[in-house]
């Protein structure tokens, strides 16, 4: 017979297993194994994501050099009391869906690494101003999430600010500002033609905002019409 | 492309992913437990933009029903197949 144990090969014997109610284990036995393996599997996955979120990963890549020296000339590497944000602080989020997500789009960076597409400083240059664009966008659609992380309004003492930094801030705040609205270039060089580029993605995202703002506010009218159609039937 | 990848995955290994798998385990109703992995779908995005309907972006909500309500499915499936009681 084609059903027999005899004749199954190795995945159909394997699958028969997972199946077969357990004979040989108690069901405590059962509950603390798969407590204590989950606890192991768990732990290991997150050692290992924490992993590459290390500098030195982030930098292990050829790629990554120029950015790596850029970096290094910032107040982000080096400054007065020591504290650092390394590149994860700044790219990857903190919070768990989004922090998958940002990993998974990062294989991207592997195949860009093997395929050689930023491995020359000309190539570099060429894609400088595609690649942040795409951080760009990022940030200010989450709202600079990231920067947040570590800068928050609420604990700003204005007055240990210079005069136009406390004054530029408190604009933010008043105009609803995001950080990247302002602090481009913050620990990366500025491409030439960055402020137009900018200005394009601030305009693409508020004009989808408008348009959903807009469906949102057409739904609703649509709503309230059917509603007093209804009441003067 | 990559986007609607990172949000299936991240989604995956997200609250829709294993309490829905959870929660689709607890029952042999099928419904049931794609109903339970579509409300934790729900919370969750709901949950990560703050607790605002309006943060929430359409396509993350519509990517974490779909995954809850698939693994809600899949956990009622592997209930019906894998246990006596």
């Amino acid at each position: 017979m084609a059903d027999s144990p005899e004749k199954r090969g190795w995945i159909g014997r394997l699958w028969n297993w997972i199946w077969t109610p357990a004979v040989a284990f108690s069901s405590g036995f059962l509950i603390l194994a798969g407590f204590l393996a989950g606890i192991l599997f768990w732990g290991g996955f997150h050692w290992t994501l924490e992993l590459t979120n290390t500098e030195e990963f982030c930098t292990s890549c050829h790629t990554m050099e120029t950015n790596l020296g850029e970096y290094r000339e910032t107040i982000h590497y080096n400054n007065h009391s020591g504290v650092r944000a390394i590149c994860s602080d700044c790219h990857v989020p903190h919070e768990w869906n989004h922090k998958i997500k940002a990993k998974i789009m990062a294989v991207k960076d592997v195949y860009h690494e093997l395929a050689g597409t930023i491995s020359t400083p000309e190539k570099y240059e060429e894609h400088r101003l595609s690649m942040a664009t795409a951080v760009w966008k990022k940030m200010k659609a989450s709202d600079s999430r990231e920067c947040r992380n570590c800068h928050n309004f609420d604990y700003m003492d204005f007055t240990l600010q210079e005069a136009r930094a406390a004054s530029e801030h408190q604009r933010a705040i008043d105009e609803n500002m995001t950080c990247i609205d302002c602090h481009q270039g913050i620990a990366h060089s500025l491409p030439p033609g960055y402020q137009e580029r900018y200005q394009e993605v601030t305009e693409t995202l508020a004009s989808k905002k408008q348009d959903r703002l807009q469906q949102q506010a057409a739904a609703d009218g649509d709503d309230i019409k059917s509603f007093l159609s209804t009441r003067a039937d | 492309m990559l986007e609607i990848l990172g949000t299936i995955g991240a989604n995956i290994i997200s609250l829709p992913g294993i309490l829905g798998l959870a929660l689709g385990m607890m029952t042999r109703r099928i419904w049931l437990g794609a109903l339970m992995g579509g409300i934790v779908g729900i919370l969750t995005t709901v949950i990560f933009a703050h607790g605002s309907f309006a943060a929430a972006g359409t396509f993350e909500l519509l990517v974490a029903i779909v995954i809850g309500l698939c693994a809600g499915s899949v956990g009622s499936v592997i209930r019906i197949k894998g246990a006596t009681v």
